[in-house]
């Protein structure tokens, strides 16, 4: 059924049609209408669900971390400072090997104070060990939304659904809501064989000392890697029951031969879809949709960029110091790969600065003319001191 | 030999939520309380416990010593795991009990801001808090349960300083203005009275609190066969009353119908050493200041007693042959 | 095994016991199974604290078999008996003490209410019959104690009823004699064959009774009075303590002269004061060397006589002079007209032995126109002169063996006293009469006897939180103007007294089953068994998991728990 919603209504809609047992949230700005959307669908009777409206970000990471470990589909949203401060959370969710969703609804990071969409928040947690799925679009933010819970349940592995903030979250899009017998075919009952039970008193979250940390890392790699697999399965499945797949690990737009190849994670890839289209010169570049930041797919990536000269990697984040943090593991990635295309490293869109279609153009040249091995491409230097340029 | 005590163990004929075999310090006044609490509230519970002693010394993977399930998850979301979790035993149907449990420092400090939270939205959790006054688990720093004038290596006597400069923090007051329907202070030298209160709070559905004076003998820096005595001393000087609390409201006090100075309390401790110095006139004044602290708690709470309990301080658990003159 | 890691890191329940924290211990905590003072002081061996404890249980079946296992009499010794358990009583430092004489009278008086059945071993008679002449005290506890070990028991006595001075010399207002007379009935009908007017020296010699029995037991008390002079002078009048009491006892008349001396510091001395002043004497003098009971008087220094006797003496109006000695008669030709007293004292001399010492210038002069010696007795040596030689009293080890003498025993006022067993009392020949039974049952199984050997409970070392203040239980005391010769003048408590008295026992130094150790332990490494363990306790130590904090010990109600060095 096709339906003009907001990104952040739909969101909660499809939470909602996975029946969570337990929501856990603190309203953050871009996130905030996914909250109230659920509350509403709580308070109207058409989600029974246990909401549990915290006192922060901490907390609510904390009730979902302790509804998951009890055996309830567990649900939480945030965003740049709240994703920060439930940080320490996050790495315990997937620690113990806990399967929560997250929507992240990206924002920048403070400071300054910014409220306006990039990626640096879930880049500052890529290394929690939780699953990071990019959505281009509201479409795949919900299809999206679905599947990492069937995901989360397949691996007891916690995941991040990134969404841009304002980009996608506060957007009217007509899209496609699936059925609720869609929905209810496609996820499993929650079974959490670990649940915490009188029956059978396990203890969870145990100090592990030297003689058994490293290999406690090495089993949840492991899982992390699965993965792989396991992700792309779960959008296959839900492609064959309604026909819509979400990206799979990565996908490829344009002409497969091209020698100049643009990669990019989010709605700048919609945004980048349609200017290939349209725009004079456009199809001279393939693009390809990251859609899987974690884990990261480096074979899927070797295997797409077969043939490339040029990538130019688009970054949303800063890692000050060292630049693109995309592009870096990209990089690094595909140095195992039989031939390595010149990586042009660049960032654009910080901090909510649209990305205008005319952008796609300007990197596709940098192909040519790249200035330096990293550089931010929408930077105004007339802004500057001139020391600082 | 072995095997029959085993199979003893076996056979005892009270449960016990926490095992043997568990790393705690020898005379650990926390191992005691946490398992008094189990003991209690008995088997049909969920623990979520903070980060600190008793969360490290009882689960040293591959071996855990609690026979309930547990979890701990990071030092200050004790009480919004255990939020979370009877979320979901209430969105599943379950009837078994949560209880929040953590040291001062995941209470009185940084888990103090969920605690609050936890109470607020009225979660159905017993939270119990093991009151060593001060943070134990990294080498004895001052906590905000940390009393006026102790030594703690983050509050070093010198000759500028008197130990810890501050009060002790009056949490259950704190936890008393949440209206919550139950709220206890406890000490593990009156294991009748502790237990009471544990079963007192798992009867209630609501947000309870439970505050368990248990003294550490390596913090506190007495012999841990005195565990007991040094508790039973806060208690009859009136420096830690027991006192229950509904709704906000002082429903019972444990009387102290005859105060022990507080300096008996003190002089068996490491921590006030400084205030026995001899010809230290900060020591002296120090001393009167905790007792004139303990004054004042028995004026607050009404210690001195004029109810008709007849079990005080002296009297709460006594023994007969067969077991506690009090259940 | 190899360890496998489990997802997130989850551990299964109680898998801690695979960790072994015995290991760090220094010391280790065990039950001492200390000896109660009670227990340690009682003359008679009986184990007051853990017949106590029967009671607090609500058994006092129970409790009196294991009275009587110690010592068969408690009807007799719970009226008679001084008590020293009870001055030895750790409760009176902190309250006072358990009324232990009134709960074992009334054990005894149910045990004669009741007819509950001694303790005695079935089965076939072993082999070897013992004679026991003598059925005092020390000779009924000798025949009853060789009973109940199945052996056969010849009980001879001089007199027609079996009692000895348990009915010669002890007043009725003590001891009724329907009481006495009972308990008796009951030990003899145990299996013991009674021969009553049969007398030592005149009926029977003791090379017979050796020659035809395996072993003999002389239980025949002391006779003879002992001499007694002061600087040689005695008056011509002289009666002494012993035979007037008996002859009142026997035709209830005494001598009553208007002030009397009685010289001597024990029950006779007090007994025949407190018949002489009924009798109408109005003065009656009791002068002895020894001390009233109080805190500045040592214990071994106190007048051997039942505490509230002397007190009731005193309500009677009997006039005492402790730590004081006759100096001198002062004689009007033959007969006495007053004497002079001076105050002693027994103090150590430069060998560390007390010995008296009388002060000069504290001499005072009473006057009286009588003086009767109670200074004791020695053994009369009518059929024992060849084993007695030139001495008073028999001497024998704790078992009652007579050196050279394999299977000749003694025991009661017919031992010769020594530091570990005083005698003079009933409950000292009761103790006597048992020791002596083991003794020939170990000759007879060819055995080395052992005595018992437990560590003591000190005061400082109970931990007194976990009791109560409780009033000691008050036994009815007849009144002053209803005593007379024959009415018992103390009463027993009710059955709900006696258990409730019995319930503020300390146990000391055994185990209350109070739940103490269990239930405090941190370390879970206290058992709590269902069944009692093998050790009476109800308690076992998990040295896998004991630390050593000691906290067991330290909270331990009753002492029952130490700590000692790990080896």
């Amino acid at each position: 059924m096709r339906d003009a919603l907001e990104g952040s209504q739909a969101i909660a809609r499809a939470v909602g049609m996975c029946r969570p047992g337990v929501v856990a949230a603190y309203p953050i700005t871009p996130q905030t209408h996914i909250v109230e959307n659920i509350s509403k669908l709580v308070a109207d009777g058409a989600l029974h669900c246990e909401l549990v409206s915290v006192e922060s970000e901490f907390s609510a990471a904390s009730v979902v971390l302790g509804a998951a470990a009890a055996g309830s589909r567990a649900y939480t949203a945030s965003s740049s400072q709240g994703i920060l401060l439930m940080a320490e959370v996050v790495y315990d969710i997937a620690g113990m090997r806990l399967p929560v969703v997250m929507t992240c609804a990206n924002r920048a990071v403070s400071a300054p104070i910014n409220i306006w969409n990039d990626h640096q928040d879930s880049m500052a947690v890529r290394d929690s060990g939780w699953i990071q799925i990019h959505c281009t679009d509201n479409q795949q933010a919900v299809d999206t939304t679905i599947q990492a819970f069937r995901i989360a349940q397949d691996l007891d592995l916690p995941v991040m659904v990134c969404v841009d903030g304002f980009v996608l979250t506060h957007t009217l899009e007509t899209l496609d809501m699936p059925d609720q017998e869609t929905v209810d075919r496609y996820l499993p009952e929650p079974a959490f064989a670990r649940r915490l039970d009188s029956a059978n008193p396990l203890s969870m979250g145990t100090l592990v000392g030297p003689d058994y940390f490293t290999e406690i890392r090495h089993v949840q790699h492991r899982a992390s890697c699965r993965a792989l697999d396991v992700i792309a399965a779960a959008d296959r499945d839900w492609q064959a029951l309604t026909g819509r797949a979400s990206g799979g690990l990565l996908t490829v737009d344009g002409d497969p031969d091209a020698k100049i190849g643009v990669l990019a994670m989010g709605s700048v890839v919609s945004t980048f879809r349609e200017a290939m289209e349209t725009l004079p010169g456009g199809k001279k570049a393939k693009l390809i949709n990251l859609r899987t930041f974690r884990p990261f797919p480096a074979q899927a990536l070797i295997d797409a960029c077969a043939g490339l000269r040029h990538l130019v990697v688009v970054d949303r984040s800063l890692s000050p110091g060292l630049g693109g943090i995309l592009a870096t593991e990209v990089k690094a990635a595909l140095a195992d790969g039989p031939k390595m295309p010149k990586i042009h490293a660049v960032a654009l869109g910080l901090g909510g600065r649209d990305v205008p279609m005319e952008a796609w153009t300007r990197l596709v040249a940098l192909a040519k003319d790249a200035p330096e091995p990293f550089h931010i491409l929408d930077l105004d230097p007339a802004k500057l001191d001139p020391a600082d340029l | 030999m072995t095997d029959s005590v085993h199979d003893l163990r076996a056979r005892q004929p009270r449960f016990s939520g926490l095992e043997a075999g568990h790393r705690a310090c020898q005379g650990c006044g926390e191992a005691l309380g946490a398992r008094l609490v189990t003991e209690a509230a008995g088997p049909d519970v969920i623990l979520a416990n903070a980060t600190g002693c008793l969360e490290v010394f009882s689960t040293a993977w591959p071996q855990s010593a609690w026979r309930v399930p547990w979890i701990h998850s990071v030092f200050a979301n004790a009480a919004a795991v255990a939020s979370g979790v009877e979320s979901a035993l209430k969105a599943q149907g379950r009837r078994t009990k949560v209880i929040a449990q953590g040291g001062d420092g995941g209470t009185f400090d940084i888990g103090f801001q969920a605690l609050s939270g936890m109470l607020e939205r009225m979660h159905n959790v017993l939270y119990v808090c093991y009151d060593n006054e001060a943070y134990m688990n990294t080498g004895i720093q001052r906590s905000s349960s940390t009393p006026h004038a102790a030594r703690t290596t983050t509050s070093p006597p010198g000759r500028e300083r008197m130990g810890k400069r501050h009060l002790k923090k009056d949490l259950l007051s704190i936890i008393a203005a949440h209206h919550i329907p139950y709220a206890a202070s406890a000490s593990v030298a009156y294991p009748q009275d502790l237990r009471r209160k544990v079963r007192r709070a798992m009867e209630i559905e609501g947000p309870t609190f439970l505050l368990v004076h248990s003294p550490c003998p390596l913090g506190w820096g007495h012999d841990g066969s005195h565990t007991i005595a040094i508790a039973r001393l806060a208690v009859q000087s009136g420096l830690f009353p027991l006192v229950e609390l509904e709704r906000g409201e002082v429903a019972s006090v444990m009387p102290v119908r005859k105060a022990v100075p507080v300096a008996d309390y003190l002089k068996g401790q490491g921590r006030f050493a400084h205030l026995f110095v001899e010809g230290d006139p900060r020591a002296r004044e120090e001393r009167e200041h905790l007792q004139a602290l303990a004054d004042y708690n028995i004026e607050r709470y009404g210690l001195a007693g004029e109810g008709t309990d007849p079990y005080d301080t002296d009297g709460a658990d006594t023994v007969r042959r067969g077991g506690s003159a009090r259940i | 095994m190899p360890v496998i890691m489990t997802e997130g890191a989850f551990a299964r329940p109680g898998t801690s016991l695979d960790f072994k924290t015995g290991t760090w211990r220094s010391e280790r905590p065990v039950h001492k199974h200390a000896t109660a003072p009670c227990h340690k002081v009682c003359p008679a061996g009986e184990d007051q604290q853990a017949w106590l404890a029967k009671l607090q249980e609500n058994h006092p079946a129970e409790a009196w078999a294991r009275l009587v296992m110690m010592n068969p009499m408690p009807a007799v010794s719970g009226r008679v008996c001084p008590h020293p358990c009870e001055s030895a009583c750790n409760r009176g430092h902190y309250d006072e003490a358990i009324a232990i004489h009134g709960l074992e009278r009334w054990l005894g008086d149910e045990a004669i209410r009741q007819n509950w059945a001694y303790p005695v071993e079935k089965g076939p008679m072993r082999p070897g019959h013992v004679a026991v002449v003598g059925a005092g005290p020390a000779g009924l506890s000798a025949a009853y104690h060789l009973r109940r070990r199945r052996y056969k028991v010849t009980l001879f006595d001089s007199q027609p009823e079996a009692g000895g001075l348990l009915r010669s010399a002890i007043p009725p207002t003590r001891l009724p004699r329907d009481v006495l007379d009972r308990e008796i009935e009951r030990i003899l009908a145990t299996g013991i064959d009674f021969r009553p007017r049969v007398a030592l020296g005149r009926d029977v010699v003791l090379e017979e009774l050796s020659r035809d029995f395996d072993a003999v037991f002389l239980g025949i008390g002391a006779g003879r009075s002992r001499h007694w002079d002061v600087d040689g002078a005695v008056p011509a009048d002289l009666r002494e303590g012993l035979g007037l009491l008996r002859e009142w006892l026997a035709v209830g008349a005494v001598p009553t002269p208007n002030a009397v001396v009685i010289h001597g510091g024990g029950n006779t001395a007090v007994d025949l004061a407190r018949v002489m002043k009924r009798a109408g004497v109005a003065e009656v003098h009791v002068i002895t060397a020894s001390g009233l009971p109080g805190p500045d008087t040592d214990p071994d220094d106190v007048l051997n006589v039942v505490p509230r006797e002397l007190e009731q003496a005193m309500e009677e109006g009997v006039v005492f002079h402790p730590h004081r000695t006759i100096q001198r008669l002062i004689m009007r030709g033959s007969k006495v007209v007053g004497v002079e007293m001076v105050r002693l004292k027994k103090l150590p001399n430069a060998k560390g032995r007390k010995s008296r010492i009388a002060f000069e210038g504290t001499e005072t002069v009473l006057h009286v126109d009588m003086v009767i010696p109670a200074i004791g007795e020695v053994v009369d040596p009518d059929g024992v002169e060849a084993l007695l030689g030139t001495h008073d009293y028999f001497t024998a080890d704790p078992w009652g063996r007579i050196a050279d003498h394999e299977r000749v025993f003694v025991g009661g006022d017919a031992r010769d006293w020594t530091r570990d067993f005083p005698g003079g009392t009933v409950s000292a020949a009761i103790g006597d009469g048992r020791r002596a039974a083991e003794g020939i049952d170990a000759a007879f199984q060819r055995l080395t006897p052992r005595l018992e050997s437990r560590p003591d409970i000190p005061f400082e070392t109970l931990n007194l939180h976990y009791y109560e203040s409780a009033p000691r239980l008050r036994l009815p005391v007849l009144p002053l103007d209803q005593r007379n010769d024959s009415a018992e003048i103390e009463g027993g408590p009710s059955a709900g007294d006696a258990l409730a008295e019995a319930g503020r026992c300390l146990s000391c130094g055994n185990c209350l089953a109070c739940d103490n150790c269990w239930t405090l332990c941190p370390d879970s490494a206290v058992i709590k068994t269902v069944e009692t363990a093998s050790d009476g306790s109800h308690y076992v130590f998990d040295y896998d998991y004991c630390k050593g904090c000691g906290l067991c010990a330290a909270e331990c109600p009753c002492g029952f728990i130490g700590m000692i060095a790990e080896p």
